[in-house]
């Protein structure tokens, strides 16, 4: 049997007779009819086990906004699948929560999927954006294509080890240069006391993300004076690793890690694992958000409660330029979106946008991050305190705010906007002022990217190539494995991989964008 | 010009109520309906699979030309640009080919020398087993790795391997000492890892078809010939091996369609920066794509490629299998 | 109907065959515990506190033994009926899928069938070849079966790879016997039913065990097709709470009150999906590993 037998033939007749049949099928025919006006669908990413939709919470939320909710919950782990799945289909709720910087997103909402809402917004009191960084960071070259999800604007801050500080004698780092001081007495100085010297100072996860993800580099980076993801340099927007301020960085956190100041695995540590050799007393410091302290002090406290109060919280610091630099957050986490599937007209947007304002109230708020006064918390001064926790009817209640309507929250999240869970103890409390103090204090030095709404499409056409490329040099010297000459070439030949291009379409959006 | 009967009918038995026996060798006039309804119970058992392939295989099956158009979801099939070759282009043009194309083949290469015969050494060495309890226990355990995710086997990995706690990794230390190998890590390593984590996975739940197929033997046969004189060595030369090696020629056929195919759960879960380079394959390759471009056509071309290749294998290595006299697929 | 041997028949073995035995043993013994340690460690990690996991690098029985993660997977009526939905769906679409790939591999271990050859090659284009997920999607779209529990059985209903095997062990039955039946009288559907299907039992019980797990290891689908969450499956949770976040900018924008699932967790739950497998396997087990007895009672 050859392989241009009859039956291949015939195999190869049948297949085109069908692809040209169902060629004509398929695709983006008649998008659904007008929308039920009384009923808002939307969808939204899903932390637990989805709501009952005849729940008491849902209830008390649709009475806030007169209207009936549907909506589907989709698991967090799979929320990029099931929205491109859906953008497919010609089911596209009315409001959708997505990451506006996907390129299926931006494709979508440029083929007409989504409304363009720049400049719409202002009238709705509590859908206008409250931060104009904020705004700009969450456009897509310069529209608006999605009300942002608030959080809290700068969060990056150093956890370190009280105790150990206390031990050694030493007080919390201004500088660069103080840190590596108690990194290298943390290494060397035996804290724990214990003999033996299996102490290091700093603790590094792999990094899931790419250059410019808030990992601890970044923000390392950004103390030396580098940019943050993209920066000006000579009146003109240069990627932030082609500074020598990044190499500086780079090299002085090489140092480290040959002094063993840092985990012998910063390469391959899961970041779920994070906490591990910090709680287990290995290591002494970490550079991530601010809520991992209070995320460390209550392991600690399930250790042991009688003494707890191991974790301190510094911001960031001065580089060896003697200027403090901090790295901020976006200051938001994925829009919501309003598609034209159903949401025809200028009128059914203009009602759209009333209800999500009624959503995001005051009282919209306290619903969606707190629950229902009275019924799963009460009012405590500035705080809320959980109540009847035991009944399950309210567990059910706090389970559908906590894992899931806070997901529609855009004008508050934990702490902002609505009322913060009181502490349960005088160190957590403490800790959560900080926060505050922190994050205010290192706004003012805040090294925003000035691109982060800029979406260049050679960066998305060449991104599997040109993504890890920063990255992975970047591990691979500060892990000895090659030269800062080699470091150099890898940013010679992301320039050359198609990054000329990209730094061109960056600069030109940047200017249409108006800068 | 080649009719069902033609020179593969080696069938011994010989039976009148067949049609048209290899003797003739001529094109037998093909009577559709009488064929029809001659072997009509085996057409009407044939019939709601058929109506299954169709509907749900061959109707989607347009999908593939997304390969040849930049498909965007909301704009729907026909609303999508035909862009022709250009994706096939910038796959084979673009700097990562050659890297992709060697990872693949080689992590292929390395399953079908170590993961492939794996399962069937484990069931022929469990049909051997004499000692019934250690037998059972075996059985009902070795499949059961199977069932857990990548995510806990790359937990679990990491936690024997690890370079500052890893059990196996320390151990390890122990005997051969001198500097203490990061084998998460290092790019050395990555091999190794991934063929002896698809090992632990998937060897158990291997063995379950090998077992099936030794299974059917006839133990009388083993009876005959230990009356006979054979010895166990003979016995499992001329009654074993013979009754499995049909299931192997299958399973290797089939398995080669799979050849492009690496499991891309399990490979995104261990690569790191420091060895992405022998880490990436096209699985991966083709989900970051899907991340950073939201490019279905993209993804479908290379599904595509991978598809032709795969096709190309099997009917390959089926016609290997018959040259080397086994009966192959057809 | 084959005579069974009631004596005990004793073969002295050579040395060459016992060395092999006592090796055998041996190499057996440590696949079961290269496989087994893993897994007890996994079962004990979900015994345990958080903290120990955490501190302990790898152990088989925790220092304190809580059942947290057990009472927490339980408390919400939602992982019951997950789990339940799952049993149903399996049950039936193990059936469903066998029934159609019995029936269709059947036909195609005819030789002498006229288009067997082209719904062969048919057949093993589609092991290669698929529409995609979007084009699928829209298929099931199509017939009016989203959101439905037959979107999860429906377009998995043969495994192609599968299919093959079946009929390549079809192809392997002695051909005598179904020869006998049909000088008897019977036509193909009799033989089919009355002599092949008794004589498949291996066959029969590997693929309702292979299919079975299909169905409950099968998370794409019930993402892809289903919306209400009350149809969920038990993978839907189960990927829930022990998958990566690859998705790296979500892991640090989240809230705190989003808490990520503890190791015990994830630990407890595959335990809990992989149970009732666990349970199913023994009773296929004997017909699929019968094996041979040598040099002692034939069972």
């Amino acid at each position: 049997m050859t392989i241009f037998s009859r039956r291949r033939i015939a195999v190869a007749a049948v297949t085109t007779a069908l692809l040209a049949a169902s060629a004509c099928s398929g695709g983006g025919d008649d998008k659904g009819g007008e929308a039920a006006s009384n009923e808002l669908t939307v969808m939204a990413p899903l932390f637990g086990t989805a709501p009952d939709p005849n729940g008491e919470l849902q209830q008390a939320v649709e009475k806030l906004i007169g209207k009936k909710l549907k909506v589907t919950w989709v698991p967090n782990a799979e929320y990029g699948d099931k929205s491109n799945v859906t953008l497919a289909s010609d089911k596209i709720p009315d409001v959708m929560v997505v990451n506006e910087k996907s390129p299926s997103f931006v494709k979508a909402a440029e083929a007409g999927a989504f409304w363009d809402l720049t400049g719409k917004l202002d009238k709705y009191p509590n859908l206008k954006p409250s931060n104009e960084q904020t705004a700009k960071n969450s456009q897509t070259n310069g529209k608006t294509y999605g009300i942002y999800r608030v959080r809290p604007l700068l969060r990056s801050g150093i956890v370190i080890r009280k105790d150990w500080l206390a031990k050694l004698g030493l007080k919390e780092p201004q500088t660069t240069n103080d840190l590596y001081t108690i990194a290298k007495a943390f290494a060397e100085k035996d804290p724990d006391g214990n003999g033996k010297k299996d102490t290091y100072g700093l603790i590094i996860p792999k990094w899931p993300g790419n250059y410019a993800s808030a990992s601890p580099y970044d923000v390392v980076e950004t103390w030396f004076g580098a940019p943050n993801g993209w920066g000006e340099r000579d009146g003109k927007l240069v990627p932030g690793f082609d500074t020598p301020e990044f190499l500086k960085a780079n090299e002085w956190l090489r140092g480290w890690v040959k002094e063993g100041l840092v985990n012998p695995d910063f390469a391959t540590l899961d970041s779920a694992n994070w906490n591990d050799p910090f709680v287990q007393g290995k290591g002494g410091m970490i550079i991530d958000v601010n809520v991992r302290a209070t995320q460390l002090l209550d392991l600690f406290k399930e250790k042991n409660p009688k003494d707890f109060d191991k974790v301190t919280l510094v911001g960031n610091l001065k580089g060896p330029d003697g200027e403090k630099h901090s790295y901020p957050f976006t200051g938001y986490n994925m829009v919501m979106a309003i598609s034209k599937q159903h949401v025809r007209t200028e009128d059914q947007l203009d009602q759209v946008l009333q209800t999500l304002d009624k959503l995001e109230s005051k009282d919209g708020s306290i619903l969606l991050t707190n629950g229902i006064e009275g019924r799963n918390f009460k009012v405590d001064g500035q705080y809320a305190v959980p109540l009847n926790q035991d009944d399950p009817k309210v567990k059910a209640i706090q389970n559908d705010v906590d894992k899931a309507f806070i997901q529609l929250g855009t004008r508050a999240s934990v702490g902002l906007g609505a009322y913060a869970l009181r502490p349960n103890d005088e160190a957590s409390r403490a800790m959560r002022e900080k926060f505050d103090v922190l994050m205010n204090e290192d706004l003012k030095t805040a090294v925003f990217n000035p691109a982060l709404s800029i979406i260049a499409p050679t960066a998305v056409a060449k991104g599997q190539t040109l993504d890890t490329i920063i990255p992975d040099a970047r591990i691979k010297y500060l892990s000895g494995a090659i030269t800062e000459e080699q470091l150099k070439a890898q940013i010679k030949r992301w320039y050359d991989s198609g990054g000329t291009d990209i730094v061109k379409e960056v600069n030109d959006l940047s200017a249409k964008a108006g800068g | 010009m080649a009719t069902d009967l033609v020179p593969e009918v080696v069938q011994p038995a010989a039976d009148s109520s067949r049609p048209a026996p290899a003797a003739k060798r001529t094109r037998r006039a093909r009577n559709l309906p009488r064929d029809l309804f001659r072997y009509r119970w085996l057409y009407l058992l044939l019939l709601p699979g058929l109506v299954y392939f169709v509907v749900f295989k061959y109707l989607p099956m347009y999908g593939l030309t997304i390969a040849f158009k930049d498909y965007v979801p909301f704009l729907g099939y026909s609303g999508s640009e035909w862009v022709g070759l250009k994706h096939f282009q910038e796959l084979f043009t673009g700097p990562d080919f050659g890297r992709l194309l060697f990872n693949t083949l080689l992590l292929a290469l390395l399953t079908i020398v170590f993961v492939f015969p794996a399962p069937i050494v484990v069931a022929l060495l469990l049909n051997e087993l004499r000692v019934n309890v250690l037998k059972r226990s075996v059985q009902s355990l070795v499949y059961i790795p199977h069932f857990l995710s990548w995510t806990i086997v790359a937990s679990l990995t990491y936690l024997l391997f690890s370079v500052d706690f890893g059990v196996i990794a320390n151990w390890i230390h122990g005997i051969v000492g001198g500097q203490k190998t990061d084998y998460v890590a290092q790019a050395d390593w990555f091999r190794p890892l991934i063929v002896l984590q698809l090992l632990w996975k998937q060897t158990g739940w291997g063995t379950i078809i090998y077992l099936a197929a030794l299974a059917g033997v006839d133990s009388q046969l083993y009876e005959a010939a230990r009356v006979d004189g054979a010895g166990r060595w003979r016995q499992f030369w001329h009654i074993t091996l013979p009754a499995i090696r049909p299931t192997i020629v299958v399973m290797a056929i089939l398995t080669s369609g799979h050849l492009m195919d690496s499991g891309f759960e399990q490979i995104w879960l261990m690569t790191t920066s420091l060895n992405r380079d022998v880490a990436d394959v096209f699985d991966t390759f083709v989900y970051y794509i899907g991340i950073t471009q939201g490019s279905f056509s993209y993804a479908t071309a290379v599904g595509l490629f991978k598809g032709v290749v795969g096709v190309v294998l099997i009917f390959g290595s089926n016609l290997l299998a018959k040259r080397l006299g086994q009966r192959g697929l057809f | 109907m084959k005579p069974v041997m009631k004596q005990r028949v004793r073969y002295y073995d050579s040395v060459g065959s016992r060395v092999f035995d006592v090796l055998n043993v041996v190499v057996l013994t440590a696949l079961a515990l290269v496989t087994v340690l893993p897994l007890l460690y996994v079962l004990a990690g979900s015994f345990a506190t958080e903290s120990e996991i955490s501190s302990r690098p790898f152990f088989l029985w925790p220092h304190k033994f809580v059942t947290d993660t057990y009472h927490y997977i339980f408390s919400t009526d939602t992982f019951v009926r997950a789990l339940l939905t799952t049993v149903a769906v399996t049950a039936v679409g193990t059936v469903i899928q066998l029934l159609l790939t019995l029936t269709m591999a059947y036909p195609l271990a005819k030789r002498f069938l006229p288009g067997r050859a082209l719904v062969l090659n048919l057949v093993i284009f589609t092991l290669v070849f698929s529409g995609g997920m979007i084009p699928t999607y829209l298929v099931v779209r199509d017939l009016g079966l989203l959101d439905s529990y037959w979107a999860l059985i429906l377009p998995l209903a043969i495994n192609p790879f599968y299919l093959i095997v079946v009929k390549s062990f079809f192809q392997e039955l002695p051909e005598a016997l179904e020869e006998a039946a049909r000088i008897d009288g019977c036509n193909e559907l009799n033989v089919f039913l009355r002599i092949v299907l008794p004589l498949s039992k291996p066959i029969i019980a590997t693929f309702s065990l292979f299919y079975a797990v299909g169905i409950w290891n099968d998370y794409m689908s019930p993402l892809l097709y289903i919306d209400d969450s009350k149809k969920w499956t038990l993978q839907m949770i189960v990927r829930q709470l022990t998958a990566a976040n690859a998705d790296s900018a979500n892991v640090l924008q989240q809230l705190e009150t989003v808490t990520f699932p503890e190791q015990g967790l994830k630990f407890a739950v595959v335990v809990v999906a992989t149970l009732p497998i666990l349970f199913f396997y023994p009773f296929l087990q004997k017909h699929f590993a019968k094996g041979v007895l040598i040099g002692s009672v034939k069972e």
